[in-house]
């Protein structure tokens, strides 16, 4: 048994979490990517793609909100096709 | 950085090496170790030659008798100590303050 100290080889060390960071925050989740499936009936104004940029273009009966999001514009049965080569875009149409 | 700050009588330990995460560090480890091997060994030959006074990040250790084996002691800490610093300068410091 020592007289004066505890036997503690890491005596002069940071202690744990006491180590000072300035990273360790992040915003929280923005929920994104499809609303509404494919073959999914979708009613008028309702939202069918969050996305940050046109990751999926509009397509027929589908609009483009400032933030990129895509909403249906009549109801009816939504539809993910190509667009082009490489490009995708979504499009709702009233008959299946 | 540990600070060792030496008087005639006392030897303040300030801080922390900050080598490495706690369990780790290397630097940390040798001077604990170095300090509690020559204090225990002191008192050990006289146990009120040394006083230890330990508070969050600061260690001092009070000289009450300099005999030839305190002083022999206490000598031999400090130069494993300054050893310790030629080869880790960032993470040990010894500051002399002969009064």
């Amino acid at each position: 048994m020592l007289k004066f100290l505890e036997f503690n080889i890491q005596l002069f060390a940071h202690k744990k979490g006491q180590s000072s960071t300035s990273n360790g925050r992040d915003s929280a989740g923005r929920r994104l990517g499809a609303k509404a499936g494919d073959g999914e009936y979708v009613t008028a104004g309702s939202i069918i793609y969050r996305q940050r940029g046109t990751k999926i273009h509009p397509g027929t009966n589908v609009g483009k909100g400032t933030d990129d999001t895509l909403y249906s514009t009549v109801s009816g049965y939504v539809k993910y096709e190509h667009l082009g080569k490489d490009r995708k875009k979504v499009s709702v149409y009233i008959e299946k | 950085m540990i600070k060792v700050e030496v008087t005639k009588n006392t030897i303040i330990f300030l801080g922390h090496a900050n080598y490495d995460e706690y369990g780790k560090d290397i630097v940390c480890a040798s001077a604990s170790t170095i300090v509690m091997t020559s204090i225990e060994a002191i008192a050990r030959f006289d146990k009120d030659a040394v006083d230890v006074k330990e508070e969050n990040n600061k260690l001092t250790i009070s000289i009450h008798k300099h005999n030839n084996i305190t002083d022999t002691l206490i000598s031999n800490m400090l130069s494993c100590l300054q050893e310790l610093e030629k080869k880790y300068s960032k993470n040990i410091k010894i500051i002399n303050r002969e009064e």
